[in-house]
């Protein structure tokens, strides 16, 4: 664990006064403060408004919105001025930077640590606020004070934790040092830059849905005017969300060493219980706004990915998992996110049980061969998945409170369980997009998966025979990716086709009016693809890895896969924060170079490694220094199939879901009553 | 030999790591845990021995994957039967929710038809125009 040691004895201590007549820290410092209060009258004033019987005071929380971000903002420009002038008066800056530190790095240091996470956390928090603000003034007026509201508590019980337990503002006063101790190294890595702000622009992304959906229980909102509203946002925290997890995956696989992008650590299963909730909710959200169902459940849906999302950042934050990520161990803030948790679950589903009979079903179910009925069953299986992730990562914690017995539940067993969830989701992904809404015609249907089924079962047969001996989740995972891809694309030229028969048009242009023409479908089915791309992936990179552990000294060959590498030998680097060890390998195949390195920055002990990756779209090479033993080197080299699969998958979801939020909302254009769409079958 | 050691390693935490398996660690316990079941392999032992023998020395905590007993059995059952709930849950709200068949739907007529394509046409004019 990497712990943060406190600056009690200082290396290079001088006896500086505050020289700056005027440090913008403290100003931003008051800023935060100012936030705070601002955030409070937000909440309180629709309260105050209902209380008092004056409904002109709730339009304050408007106006206070705007000043929250405002101030938020002065406050987190102030931080990131005090990283990049090396102001080391401030004791984060001189925990986590450092003169040599490059600038990009500086910048993003206010999210490397915990203080300044949580600050982060809360400025997003007041950023989305602000944006619902903006929307909500024309578009939702009477409802906008109570959503505020709802905001302006979780960024007041933000920067009471912020403010008063884990302060990113503390000065070292009279005396500080005049360099910090350093960044951990190997959070200086540009995923680590981009990575949290999108994570937690997706986490955060879900207390929008929540405070929409509080709301709508406490004012009685008619689903249909706030179930639209909700689902963009829902769509946009799920992508935030997906990319965060992504970038982390891509961050690990490239800067941790080991070869690999997933380990099942608590601390990405925090991050992956909110998206499992979160996926399963974009879902049923469609269900409510095109059948007028499922309205309670979704509510509980929208409230439990927040909690989610607070579970992850207590989990991250407090220290109770064992994990690179926990930084820092203090109990306090750790008992103070609990406490918060607590009561903004108990508030909200008390909230629930008291209003949730107003939200109500108005529609029945035609038939269980609808689409509604099997997004029922796609929310049964990311639910269980969901709870499962759960039960895995706080099983081992909750046993060595109550019985003080340790175990390990590790990867193995996240795969066993898991996996085969999600190919039922991938069977069921590729059923429930030929299933009309209402009710589907058993012929029609039959007659639709019969060749996305014989090229599945085709393509999977023939990767378990050329394959063979393979684990059964690789052909059956392969099997259905074709089965969904067959179904996509079948259904895609289809309409190409009607649109072709009715309109005389060159075939370009056809098939993407066709795409552009139904955005949000397409979109969706493009996301799917993206899904799809990356599950062949991890097949690839999960099931068909090889790698091997060697002593190498220079001019040695070794053979990994169908692999020949060659060791070039080690020469020493100096960078501007660091010395490095930069070892030269040969790829014999394709004559590429990897040069893997193992860095050592002066404010940390042990070296840290970065490893060498040949990239290509089948294959990773990925080799590793190890350490050195006389003229020997230590190598660990692994041949990745299609580990590219991931990232692009990851590229295709998110093109996907920028074509699917591309659409307007169409009552908003037309003034004329929306004509009842027809079911192209 | 080289492929079976990594595949019990595989199995098997690193004492001192943060939830990382012996076959990717790179730290000295792991370094020598790795050499340990080199050992064992080359005197004959079988995966199951040698995996008997790191669980007598550190607990079931060196196990990646939980065993089915009284620790973990829970673990292993509560997806099955949480499954086995919603999935019950699920159907007895589709049941619940079941209403009225829809009538029969009447095919398309040739003039409705016609006054799709048209009302089609129409729209990919204004589009056009735009």
């Amino acid at each position: 664990m990497i712990r943060r040691q406190h600056l009690l004895v200082p290396k290079n201590i001088t006896m500086h006064s505050d020289s700056i007549s005027l440090n913008l820290v403290e100003l931003g410092h008051f800023a935060a403060h100012l936030a705070m209060i601002m955030a409070l009258i937000q909440g309180l004033a629709p309260i105050l408004a209902r209380w008092l019987d004056e409904p002109r005071l709730s339009s304050l929380s408007v106006s206070a919105s705007l000043l929250v971000f405002v101030l938020t903002t002065i406050g987190g420009a102030t931080l990131i001025h005090a990283f990049v002038i090396s102001n080391f008066s401030v004791e984060y800056v001189a925990q986590h930077s450092n003169t040599l530190l490059p600038m990009f790095y500086k910048v993003s240091a206010l999210w490397g640590a915990h203080e300044g996470s949580l600050y982060l956390w809360v400025w997003i928090l007041t950023l989305y606020t602000f944006i619902v603000t903006l929307r909500g003034r024309t578009r939702y007026p009477e409802h906008l004070p109570i959503i505020l509201a709802v905001q302006g508590w979780l960024i007041v019980g933000f920067f009471g934790l912020i403010l008063f337990l884990s302060s990113p503002f503390e000065r070292l006063l009279p005396m500080f040092p005049q360099e910090g101790r350093d960044l951990n190294p190997i959070l200086q890595d540009p995923g680590m830059v981009i990575h949290p702000p999108m994570l937690y622009l997706g986490y955060v992304g879900f207390s929008v849905p929540f405070a929409f959906a509080i709301t709508a229980l406490l004012t009685r909102w008619k689903s249909e005017l706030w179930i639209g509203l909700t689902r963009r946002w829902a769509l946009i925290a799920w992508g935030f969300l997906t990319v965060g997890i992504i970038l982390g995956g891509w961050w690990a696989y490239y800067e941790l060493g080991w070869g690999g992008y997933w380990a099942w650590d608590p601390v990405e299963n925090a991050s992956f219980m909110p998206w499992l909730l979160g996926t399963a909710l974009i879902h049923s959200i469609t269900v409510q706004e095109r059948r007028q169902m499922l309205h309670a459940w979704n509510i509980f849906l929208v409230i439990s990915a927040f909690a989610l999302s607070l579970l992850g950042t207590f989990l991250v934050r407090s220290g109770v998992l064992s994990s690179v990520h926990a930084f820092s161990v203090d109990p306090g803030r750790g008992l103070y996110i609990l406490a918060f948790m607590v009561v903004v679950l108990s508030v909200s589903f008390g909230i629930f049980m008291r209003q949730g009979r107003y939200q109500q079903a108005r529609e029945s179910i035609n038939s269980m061969m609808s689409r509604e009925s099997l997004f029922i069953w796609n929310n049964v299986l990311f639910t269980v998945a969901c709870a499962t992730v759960m039960l895995g990562t706080l099983y081992p914690l909750a046993l060595d409170a109550l019985t003080g017995s340790k175990i390990t539940v590790g990867a193995p067993y996240f795969n066993a369980v898991v996996i085969p969830i999600f190919l039922f989701a991938l069977l069921l992904m590729g059923i429930a997009t030929q299933v009309p809404w209402r009710k589907a015609r058993m012929e029609k249907l039959r007659s639709r998966l019969l060749w996305p089924s014989v090229v599945g079962l085709v393509t999977g047969a023939a990767m378990a025979i050329a394959y063979w001996p393979v684990h059964w989740t690789g052909p059956v995972g392969v099997a259905l990716a074709a089965f969904v891809a067959t179904t996509i694309f079948t259904d895609y030229g289809r309409a190409l086709r009607q649109r072709r028969a009715q309109l005389a048009e060159p075939l370009a242009r056809a098939a993407v009016k066709t795409v552009l023409g139904n955005r949000r479908h397409y979109g969706g089915m493009i996301v799917h693809l993206g899904i799809l791309v990356m599950a062949i992936g991890f097949v690839g990179s999960g099931l068909f890895r090889s790698e091997i552990t060697v002593a190498m000294k220079q001019g040695d060959v070794v053979q990994v896969g169908s692999e020949r590498i060659r060791f070039d030998g080690v020469d020493a680097f100096s960078r501007s924060n660091y010395q490095t060890l930069e070892g030269k390998f040969t790829l014999l195949n394709s004559g590429r170079v990897v040069t893997p390195e193992r860095r050592k920055y002066p404010v940390q002990e042990a070296p840290t490694t970065e490893s060498g990756i040949d990239s290509t779209l089948l294959r990773d090479v990925y080799v590793v220094l190890a350490e050195a033993a006389g003229d020997h080197w230590a190598v660990h080299v692994y041949v990745n199939p299609l580990v590219s699969f991931v990232w692009n998958g990851g590229i295709i979801i998110l093109l996907g879901l920028f074509l699917t939020l591309s659409t307007r909302r169409k009552s908003l254009k037309q003034s004329s009553p929306a004509p009842k769409p027809i079911e192209t079958q | 030999m080289e492929r079976e050691t990594l595949a019990i390693a595989k199995d098997l935490r690193c004492a001192v790591c943060q939830n990382q398996p012996v076959s990717e660690s790179n730290s000295d316990l792991a370094r020598d845990m790795r050499a340990i079941i080199r050992e064992q392999l080359e005197a004959g032992k079988s995966r199951d021995e040698i995996v008997d023998y790191f669980v007598s020395r550190y607990g079931n905590y060196v196990l990646m994957k939980p065993p089915y007993d009284e620790t973990g059995a829970l673990l292993w059952l509560a997806p099955v039967l949480l499954l086995v709930v919603m999935a019950i849950g699920g159907w007895v709200f589709l049941r619940n929710r079941k209403g009225v068949d829809l009538p029969p739907v009447e095919p398309l007529s040739k003039e409705d038809r016609a006054r799709i394509s048209a009302a089609a046409a129409a729209e990919n004019e204004n589009e056009a125009q735009k």
